[in-house]
């Protein structure tokens, strides 16, 4: 096997790549002085992968809403024992999450790395479902389910999905529901286990104080080549329009929240995503910096408060770049947001503006390459997002402010503006 | 991590980790004072205000902008209550000299900056500037609004009120609403001064190499102000109350949420911090491996150990009909380690969780601080190792005395309306 060193032309950070005989994909960086090691081992499967084939199907296969999730809670238990436990005889912090595209497990340790490794390979290679142990998880997952339920931050951005996706299943919980998760057996979670678990689809990343060759050496004893089973997922047609432009739930909450999205059309080209994902950053970065004269006008007036941000939000299929915070009149941001947009694009894009803002990712992406956690995160994410480790880095310096002028132009258009609001109960 | 503390002026620490393998420069200043309910609110109120202006860049738009410039450099608040103190302050980061692309000197930039957002703030004739003074006036009652969001944090703050009430503890580090819009531009810059003069102050400074200017700064700066600090209380065991006591709160949730919280008079903090480890604080602990996986009662059931109150608390989000059979267990969980039912197992990988996290602190300038800002705040200065080495050094009777010595105190629950009907 081949160690492709991977380099950022713009800070000079490196890391090894090796696609491994087994079809898997290692991203390794050793990182000198630092005492830590983050590991993260995933696979390209979220909540969003309700409809799949291989190519050894006829048909496409629908499961129920929160599968990936729940497969992940599962894969925690094996037959002998948890994998806590197995954790717990080296001292290792582990842990997993599913998100709309990914499921990851994970561990963070000081020391024992290399058996931790190996815990960690093994075990997500290990599926055992049965009636019992399923039926078990859907107590736990159920208090789960009312536990976000709760969590006003989480209904008001699923609200906003809801309103913005028509079909696209990043509308849907993570979790699922009670009902659908009532739907999953043992026979489904394997289905699942053996369409998405497969190495072709996966990716090792770890980074910290380890050795390249040693991380490599238990990689080789451990996964042995694995088919690709030529996976297909399919996602239903989604218009450009919205669903809704606006929706409001009550909650016993103390502050009102809001989240603006605006929805924009997803890439696929991975060179063309990275040049979108950059333009969308610091189109949102220009408009929630702290001397853009909306931002200090709606602070100086009181409508906005220190928790007011903007973020870009995407994957496969879906893309939004959403403002969000508390406020009791979320209506007078969407009026200042949108007045904004066409005053950029009456007057143009500031430079200074613009370069500012160039200049102080520069020093935060410097920062992230600091951190153990940060540099494991970065490789497993891009990767799986199919673009390069340093893809975003060092694309930063092409962008120019004509693209974000023509970003907010072709994507940000009121028409696909969605607001959704959090309520206070008894007002 | 090297890690040297000095005194710099009356009541001034100021402490260096210095760690060639960091590209930042961080700073952290913390004004310890008392929690009390007078004066809680208008601390939280202008402990913002520094870092959102100065006598310089007289708009958070301005500082931000000059922060910007600097590759991004971060000034952020700081306000929170440990134990029986409020903790304000202002922290700092920016990228080192050498990853400039035009060879500007970030370091001494952001020091000018930082000198003049503590020592120059934006204030005329003994009053704040009333723009940003609103805005950060604004923040706080919305803060204190805004509790209710989080449920689980909320109920935890609502268990402490009553847990250590009495005690400077029990007071919330943003107070009410009512004080909050009480504190007026001029009030709130007397209070400033008055921290400046009698606040006990911890500086911390965490970069790849040392930089003497930094201390000398704030010496200087220091020295012409009128000193006459305080010592301030931020460790001290929370008396037990004759009976236990409770709250119960009910709101339109889907989860009920049960926090209990658990004194004791050991003095041996070190067994007591395993014995809530064992208990509640992995996921192989008592209380996740039966609350949450045996019996399917919650989502989360945890302990963990408040060392500047010597208690425990111990968290758990059930169904309301769950509450009885969780607490049940709990307890029953607690009797286990009292009766001396630990495995060797058990104390093996509560001690292995605890070095492992104790050993890896060092990678970021945060924990560096954190460790060493912690240590001040209950007076054990030691390295992480050595910490750690306490921990092996615990018996399996000092675990069950430390489990013996806990009692109930008070327990806050909070129940979904929907399920009483």
């Amino acid at each position: 096997m081949k160690k492709e060193i991977i380099t950022s032309r713009l800070t000079g950070d490196s890391c090894i790549h090796v696609k491994h005989s087994s079809g898997l994909d290692i991203y390794i960086s050793e990182m000198t002085g630092f005492s830590n090691v983050h590991a993260l081992f995933g696979t390209k499967y979220g909540s969003i992968n309700t409809m799949f084939k291989t190519a050894e199907d006829t048909e496409y296969t629908t499961v129920p809403e929160g599968i990936a999730h729940f497969l992940e809670h599962k894969l925690f238990e094996n037959e002998e024992c948890g994998v806590f436990e197995l954790y717990a005889e080296t001292g290792a912090m582990g842990n997993a999450f599913t998100s709309f595209d990914k499921t990851c497990y994970l561990f963070s340790c000081s020391k024992n790395y290399t058996e931790n490794l190996r815990i960690l390979l093994d075990f997500v290679r290990k599926p055992y479902f049965t009636k019992e142990n399923v039926e078990k998880e859907q107590g736990i997952i159920g208090q789960e389910i009312q536990m976000t339920n709760d969590n006003p931050e989480w209904r008001v951005f699923f609200n906003m999905l809801k309103s913005m996706y028509h079909n696209h299943p990043v509308k849907i919980d993570i979790a699922g529901t009670a009902e659908s998760i009532a739907q999953i057996d043992a026979d489904l979670l394997y289905k699942c286990y053996n369409t998405f678990y497969n190495l072709n689809n996966m990716v090792l990343s770890i980074a910290g104080n380890i050795n390249a060759d040693e991380v490599l050496a238990i990689c080789d004893e451990l996964l042995k080549p694995c088919e690709d089973n030529g996976l297909e997922t399919f996602f239903p047609d989604e218009p450009d329009s919205i669903v809704q432009s606006e929706i409001r739930e009550k909650q016993p909450i103390g502050t009102p929240i809001f989240h603006l999205g605006y929805k924009c059309r997803p890439l696929t080209d991975s060179k063309e995503k990275v040049k979108k994902f950059i333009t969308a950053s610091i189109t949102a970065s220009l408009l929630s910096c702290k001397s853009n004269e909306m931002y200090c006008r709606l602070m100086n007036d009181g409508i906005i408060n220190n928790s007011f941000e903007c973020e870009i939000f995407d994957g496969d299929g879906y893309m939004s770049l959403i403002f969000s915070g508390e406020s009791s009149k979320p209506e007078e941001i969407r009026k200042a947001v949108v007045n904004e947009f066409a005053r950029i694009l009456r007057d143009g894009v500031c430079e200074k503006d613009f370069l500012r803002i160039k200049k102080s990712s520069y020093g935060d992406l410097i920062r992230q390459l600091n951190n153990v956690s940060a540099v494991a995160g970065l490789m497993i994410n891009n990767a799986l997002s199919g673009i390069g480790t340093f893809d975003i880095i060092d694309t930063f310096s092409e962008i120019t402010s004509r693209d974000v002028y023509d970003f907010i132009k072709s994507d940000l258009t009121e028409d696909k503006l969605v607001l959704s609001v959090i309520e206070k109960a008894g007002e | 991590m090297n890690y040297k503390r000095k005194i710099i002026g009356d009541n001034i620490g100021f402490s260096t980790v210095i760690d060639e393998k960091f590209n930042t420069c961080s700073l952290y200043v913390r004004f310890i004072t008392e929690l009390s309910a007078e004066n809680s609110a208008v601390n939280s109120v202008i402990s913002a205000l520094p870092a959102m202006s100065n006598s310089r860049f007289k708009t958070i738009g301005e500082l931000s902008d000059a922060a910007a410039e600097l590759y991004g450099a971060s000034i952020t608040s700081f306000s929170n209550k440990r134990g029986d103190a409020q903790i304000i302050g202002l922290s700092a980061s920016w990228i080192c000299n050498r990853f400039a692309l035009e060879n500007e000197d970030i370091t001494a930039n952001m020091l000018e900056i930082i000198h003049d957002c503590i020592f120059s703030p934006n204030a005329e004739n003994g009053e704040f500037d009333i723009t940003s003074f609103k805005i950060s006036q604004k923040n706080i009652i919305d803060a204190i609004e805004s509790q209710l969001n989080d449920k689980r944090s909320y109920s935890v703050n609502q268990a402490y009120k009553l847990a250590f009430r009495g005690e400077p503890a029990g007071n919330t580090n943003l107070g009410t609403i009512e004080q909050a819009e009480s504190v007026t531009p001029e009030s709130g810059f007397r209070a400033y001064m008055n921290l400046l003069e009698t606040a006990q102050i911890e500086i911390f400074y965490i970069a790849p190499e040392e930089n003497n200017s930094v201390a000398e700064m704030f010496r200087r700066s220091f020295e012409k102000i009128n000193r006459n600090s305080h010592e301030y209380t931020i460790s001290s065991k929370s008396p037990l109350k004759a009976e236990p006591e409770n709250i119960t709160e009910e709101f339109d949730v889907n989860q009920s949420k049960m926090v209990l919280v658990l004194k004791s008079d050991s003095d041996d903090r070190f067994a007591v911090n395993l014995f809530s480890t064992i208990l509640g604080g992995t996921p192989v602990s008592k209380l996740f491996a039966n609350v949450r996986e045996k019996m399917s009662l919650c989502y989360y059931c945890a302990s963990s150990f408040y060392v500047e109150k010597n208690a425990v608390i111990i968290e758990s989000g059930v169904d309301r009909a769950n509450i009885d059979k969780a607490y049940n267990e709990i307890f029953h969980q607690i009797d286990e380690i009292r009766n001396g039912n630990i495995s060797d197992e058990e104390i093996q990988s509560a001690l292995l969780a605890l070095d492992n996290v104790y050993s890896g602190i060092g990678d970021t300038p945060s924990q560096c601080f954190a460790w060493y800002f912690g240590r001040f705040c209950t007076n054990d200065i030691m390295t992480p190792q050595e910490y750690v080495q306490k921990f092996f050094e615990v018996t399996k009777d000092r675990i069950i005395q430390a489990a013996e010595s806990f009692r109930l105190d008070s327990s806050y629950y909070m129940l979904n309306k929907e399920s009483a009907e």
